[in-house]
């Protein structure tokens, strides 16, 4: 039994392991958000669309169809009086758009983060609800690797309790932990809404 | 040396255990989310009598509704943060990581309405999990979690490290892990590069 678990453990740390250094290194930035320089390389461009267009899912449709390196999901769409102001999103990259109805110029504010925004944004995403391939594939893997740290949870406490010589100090550390962390949990929780 | 690393390795998931637990339901529940928007459905509603000078401004009703109500882990109403009901009420919405104290001031009733908004369990373990020392102004409770969360954070860097040196070390390298390794590896940078 002990050889099974110790296998399944090294298997999801392995598999995981860059997903889990993806996390913590972003938990740091966010954690420090000091030490690190987040601006984002913007580009500005232009393309020409269809005239008149007031349907904000056409044009980011026309803008993917025409320029290649747009792509991505809508986050938000707001028609104004000129035409309509999109933008597309993929993590770590966002194409802020302003399309004029009556020329049809779509002017195109790309914001590309550096690496650790890049890990930010990967961070936070997460969910099946996102539109392109891409993103629900990434959804898969974060909800394998949430499943995997949970399971090396639980499979590094078996294979600690195998150990009789860590077992006195390690229950005293376990014990600390979760009735540390139950009793900050519940505190918080009942203290409403 | 590796009996150290192991100890070491050992004790420090013994004392965030609880953390490795919250940071994988956390992304279990962001998994599950169907949208990013949250529901902000009341659970309750009440109503408790106030009066505000005819002279005082938006921000000094906004102080003087944070002290009168004195809501838990909460904090003063930031100006830009103000605002105002399709009916010209003065809208005070406070946050804190279990959901939001939704208060309406009625001048004309002199009584404000309080709509408690609550997230539930999942969203609030998932707001808990990204508590920081980074938000120094933050209650002490959450600040105090936010602490150990930090140290978690940590272990969890050091493991990833810790582990590395303990597979390769091991008298038994499997070939298998490398694949693993492997595996999770191109699928990381294959995912990067989609998006990029």
């Amino acid at each position: 039994m002990y050889k099974i678990v110790r296998n399944v453990h090294l298997l999801l740390a392995s598999i995981s392991l860059p997903f889990l250094i993806m996390y913590g290194l972003s938990a740091v930035q966010m954690s420090h958000s000091t030490w690190f320089q987040l601006k984002p390389a913007v580009e500005e461009r232009q393309v020409s669309l269809t005239v008149g267009q007031t349907d904000g899912r056409a044009i980011a449709r026309e803008i993917m169809d025409r320029e290649r390196t747009v792509k991505g999901e809508i986050s938000s769409i707001q028609p104004n009086d000129a035409g309509v102001a999109l933008r597309i999103v993929v993590p770590g990259t966002v194409h802020d758009v302003r399309y004029e109805r009556a020329s049809g110029v779509a002017r195109i504010k790309t914001s590309v983060a550096g690496t650790m925004g890049m890990l930010n944004r990967l961070h936070h995403w997460a969910g099946f609800w996102h539109e392109p391939v891409s993103m629900k594939i990434w959804a898969v893997a974060v909800a394998v690797v949430s499943a995997a740290l949970m399971l090396l949870g639980a499979s590094g406490v078996y294979m600690w309790f195998t150990r009789r010589p860590e077992r006195r100090i390690g229950i005293a550390l376990l014990a600390i932990n979760v009735l540390f962390a139950m009793t900050l949990l519940t505190l918080i929780r009942i203290s409403g809404p | 040396m590796r009996n150290l690393v192991l100890k070491l390795h050992i004790y420090a998931g013994l004392l965030t255990f609880s953390q490795l637990m919250l940071y994988g339901v956390a992304g279990l529940v962001a998994t599950a989310q169907t949208a990013a928007e949250r529901p902000k459905i009341p659970h309750t509603i009440r109503h408790v009598p106030f009066s505000i000078a005819a002279s005082a401004t938006d921000q000094q009703v906004a102080d003087e509704v944070y002290r009168t109500l004195r809501l838990p882990l909460t904090r003063p109403m930031p100006g830009w943060f103000l605002r105002r009901t399709p009916e010209n009420d003065l809208l005070l919405d406070f946050y804190n990581i279990n959901g939001i104290w939704r208060v309406v001031v009625l001048e004309r009733e002199s009584r404000l309405r309080i709509e408690e908004i609550r997230n539930s369990l999942g969203l609030f373990l998932g707001d808990v999990h990204a508590s920081t020392t980074g938000d120094e102004e933050a209650p002490r409770l959450v600040r105090l979690w936010a602490l150990y969360n930090e140290f978690a954070m940590w272990c969890l860097l050091a493991f990833c490290c810790s582990g590395v040196y303990l597979w390769l070390t091991a008298q038994a390298r499997s070939w298998w892990a490398w694949a693993s390794l492997a595996t999770g590896t191109v699928s990381f940078a294959a995912l990067w590069m989609a998006f990029r």
